[in-house]
């Protein structure tokens, strides 16, 4: 029985102390060396492999490496479950693989839910698992709805009331818990880290005084069925920021203030009302920075990063309108529309990196107006907190802001004689929303742009080509999977989700969409069938994934204050479940590249 | 080499004068290619003197080490004393030691569990030693399986052309870290048999193959220059 197996990891973790108990029980070593074929593609196998040490590669059927798997990954898993290898597998160093057999494993799966989900091959249903059961998050209206029993409860750790004050500490560091109940016969009470620090050294008690005597005897209990809500009104009531929580007589955790606090999501329902009743540029400046501020909050909270984006994009808009009102002058809030392009027009920008936007008019207004107007909005968004865009993509950029009659020359010029610049500001514009003034006269313009593409097909394969413009997966997939101390960086960006964003925006400008969110487009072009309703889910959950890694790395980079390195990522920081989805996702990314590659035939340009 | 003469000579003797037939098949030796790796915990380093408190034992078949069969026994030693020694130095309850079972009840199991394989360790002679002790006063023979030490595997493939004068360490540790093996906790039967059967795998490969273990080169010119 290896003791030394690790079951904390994913997703291990999740068995019972039975079933690891069990799992650890049965499983034997294997040994291969260098080149020694452990696994073939399409062969069944009568175990799970994990390894233990050394090195594990994965090739696909032209002898690609697609990753080097090392210490605690998992591989075999659809030759086991599915009866047919996805890869074939060899050792590439002397390596030694935990061996779990199958029968077991089965078991297991159709014993344990939680754990059985990790082994489904469709990447949407491994994360919905893992969204549903490692973030607690929801929305306000949600948390009033909320039963204690489905809060994050403490477990609680018991200790008799006799048991010393250092015996207490021990017991709280084993459980890593602030709070412990105590014991004495049928009296229950709560004793906390506070209490024991007060007792030893304010009071100056001996450790070996009986922990009962610095204990709170004054319990005060909720039942599992209560609402949150009345939790937090027993708390104000009681003045207490911890409740045991029963089912029947039993105690069955403890609650804490904070964890109730930690289900509220963020105030995001307050801010249209600022930006609404917002007089001055100062008034609109404290509300911008209220949109950014929740991003990181709605994100610890749990709220799925697409759905930050939603609200953080729905909230920019306001704020750009009512920018449009307060400084554009008469005529240009007359003739004109604003709009937004880019993350900003699709709805995925959450932590700022630049802002994209632009102004069509729909006849010439007064020169000085429109040099005023350029500057001043300009400005105020950068008081507000949005960085300029490095590419000069904005209305101060007389190229962005102009009357619709010169905008669509522009374009076919873009269309027609393309230069190195122009795929990008194709893509760009194409992902616009209107946010201000007529936006009819955006619909018109992007209309009369689908209509040039349509007839262009080597133009909308021009355009589909900057896909490559960065490596390929090949080398970032096999970099990502190696084992500690090899890996590379990998840039989510270029790696994860431009490929998606750009390969995506292409077919959809060839299929005549209007919709702008990476996510609806996924959606309409497996309706008109060029990709199966699986991979749709697969690409749109990958997508989600990458940008939810990237705005985990923006945060950090925010606190940091940098926007440095923001979108790169060392596999060696990310747990082995984020690495085998991470690995997922960029399987999907690279069949994806394939799918768009044959499809606007780029293999001969 | 003069050990391992009076050793098969020795075998060969108890053979003849083996009285309980069953164990005859520990005298030959198995043909399968297994082999077992063994660790015993002790009340002490004295072989004449000291206990086996606890016992683990772990076939390895071909490149598989069979960790899910392998046979784990606590022992209760003899006298008071020993057992109080036992508590002391493997820090083990007293509980546990009480809950041990008899020698006598556990070495035919051993035996029939290790069978005509070969015997692995590290600092195997002193396990086969240890065991020897409780065999021969049991069954009136000793060990005959033959005894893989894996300090000298490891040997042959890093220091067999050192050049004179090259510092060699054979301890567990340097093995552990030149075949990039995790560290186990120490002092467990279990984990000890265990990192043994890793060392076993690895090094007979790595010798079937050819291949050595390079030593750090500065240091052989530094002990040369030493020298």
């Amino acid at each position: 029985m290896p003791r030394a197996f690790d079951t904390k990891t994913a997703p291990f973790d999740r068995l019972t102390p039975d079933e690891r108990a069990e799992l650890v029980g049965a499983l034997d070593i294997g040994y291969f060396r260098p080149g020694e074929k452990i696994l073939e593609k399409g062969a069944p196998a009568e175990q799970l492999y994990v390894v233990l040490k050394g090195a594990v590669e994965e090739h696909d059927d032209d002898g690609h490496l697609i990753a080097v798997l090392g210490p605690k990954q998992i591989f075999g898993i659809r030759a086991v479950v599915h009866g047919a290898a996805g890869a074939n597998y060899q050792a590439s160093e002397e390596s030694l693989v935990y061996l779990v057999p199958r029968d077991l494993l089965l078991s297991l799966i159709r014993r344990n839910p939680e754990f059985a989900v990790f082994f489904y091959t469709d990447i949407s249903s491994k994360l919905a698992e893992v969204a549903r059961t490692e973030k607690s998050g929801q929305g306000i209206e949600g948390v009033l709805r909320t039963r204690i029993r489905d809060a994050r409860l403490r477990p609680p750790a018991f200790i008799e009331a006799a048991a010393s004050i250092e015996e207490a500490e021990q017991r709280m560091s084993e459980t890593e818990s602030n709070s412990l109940m105590v014991r004495d016969g049928a009296r229950l009470g709560i004793v906390t880290r506070t209490n024991l620090s007060k007792a030893a050294i304010l009071t100056k008690l001996p450790l070996s005084t009986p922990v009962g005597e610095c204990t709170s005897w004054a319990l005060i209990s909720v039942d599992e069925n209560d609402f949150v809500f009345d939790a937090l009104i027993t708390m104000t009531r009681h003045n207490k920021r911890r409740l045991a929580v029963t089912r029947g007589d039993e105690t069955i955790g403890v609650l804490e203030d904070i964890d109730i606090l930690g289900l509220f999501a963020g105030n995001s329902q307050l801010i249209p009302g600022r930006i609404d009743r917002a007089r001055s540029l100062d008034d609109l400046g404290v509300a911008a920075r209220d949109i950014q501020s929740q991003v990181e909050r709605l994100h610890r909270q749990g709220v799925k990063v697409r759905e930050i984006a939603a609200i953080t994009s729905d909230l920019n808009r306001q704020l750009f309108a009512k920018l449009f009102v307060m400084v554009a002058p008469t005529s240009i809030r007359e003739a004109g529309c604003l709009f937004v392009m880019g993350s900003e027009g699709r709805g995925e920008q959450t932590v700022r990196t630049d802002q994209d936007n632009g102004l069509l008019l729909a006849h010439p207004v007064p020169e000085e107006d429109l040099a005023r107007f350029r500057v001043e909005f300009q400005a105020a968004l950068a008081a507000f907190g949005f960085p300029p865009c490095p590419g000069d993509i904005m209305v101060s950029n007389p190229m962005w802001s102009q009357t619709v009659d010169d905008f669509q020359d522009q374009l076919r010029r873009w269309v027609l004689t393309p230069e190195i610049e122009s795929p990008m500001y194709l893509g760009i514009f194409y992902d616009a929303v209107a946010v201000a003034g007529d936006a009819e006269l955006l619909a018109r313009v992007k209309g009369r742009f689908i209509d040039l593409m349509a007839g262009e097909t080597a133009a909308i394969a021009h355009f589909a080509k900057a896909i490559d413009q960065f490596p390929g997966p090949g080398g970032v997939i096999s970099s990502i999977m190696a084992t500690v101390g090899r890996e590379e960086p990998i840039d989510l960006k270029k790696s994860g989700t431009f490929p998606i964003v750009h390969g995506i925006r292409s077919l959809a400008i060839e299929k005549g969409l209007t919709e702008t969110s990476t996510f609806e487009r996924i959606g309409r072009i497996a309706e008109t069938g060029l990709f199966d309703e699986a991979f749709a889910r697969d690409l749109a959950a990958a997508f989600g994934w990458f940008m939810e890694l990237r705005l985990q790395s923006q945060l950090r980079a925010h606190l940091a204050g940098t926007t440095e390195g923001e979108s790169i990522i060392r596999p060696g920081d990310l747990t082995t479940l984020d690495r085998d989805l991470m690995r997922d996702g960029l399987r999907v990314v690279k069949r994806f590249r394939e799918i768009v590659r044959n499809h606007f035939k780029l293999g001969m340009f | 080499m003069f050990e391992r003469v009076v050793r098969r000579i020795r075998r060969e003797y108890d053979r003849r004068r083996l009285k309980d037939p069953h164990w005859a098949d520990l005298f030959e030796e198995d043909p399968s290619g297994e082999v077992v790796s063994i660790d015993c915990e002790t009340t002490g380093f004295d072989v004449k003197k000291d206990e086996i408190i606890y016992v683990s034992a772990i076939r390895v078949a071909g490149g598989r080490i069979l960790t899910s069969s392998a046979y784990n026994a606590m022992i209760r030693p003899e006298s008071a004393a020993m057992r109080a020694d036992a508590i002391r130095v493997h820090q083990l309850r007293a509980v546990d030691v009480e809950a041990g079972r008899p020698m006598s009840a556990v070495l035919p199991e051993l035996l029939e569990f290790i069978g005509g394989r070969p015997v692995v360790g590290y600092w195997i002679d002193y396990d086969v030693s240890m065991l020897d002790r409780c065999v021969g006063r049991s069954f009136g023979f000793r060990m005959p399986n033959r005894r893989i030490e894996v300090s000298e595997l490891y040997y042959e493939l890093k220091y067999r052309k050192a050049p004179q004068g090259t510092q060699v360490d054979l301890s567990f540790n340097a093995i552990a870290r030149d075949l990039g093996l995790r560290q186990l906790p120490a002092h467990d039967a279990f984990n000890d048999a265990l990192s043994a059967a890793e060392m076993y795998v690895q090094l007979t490969d790595m010798k079937a193959r050819g291949r050595t273990i390079p030593r750090d080169r500065g240091a052989d010119v530094a002990t040369a220059i030493a020298h």
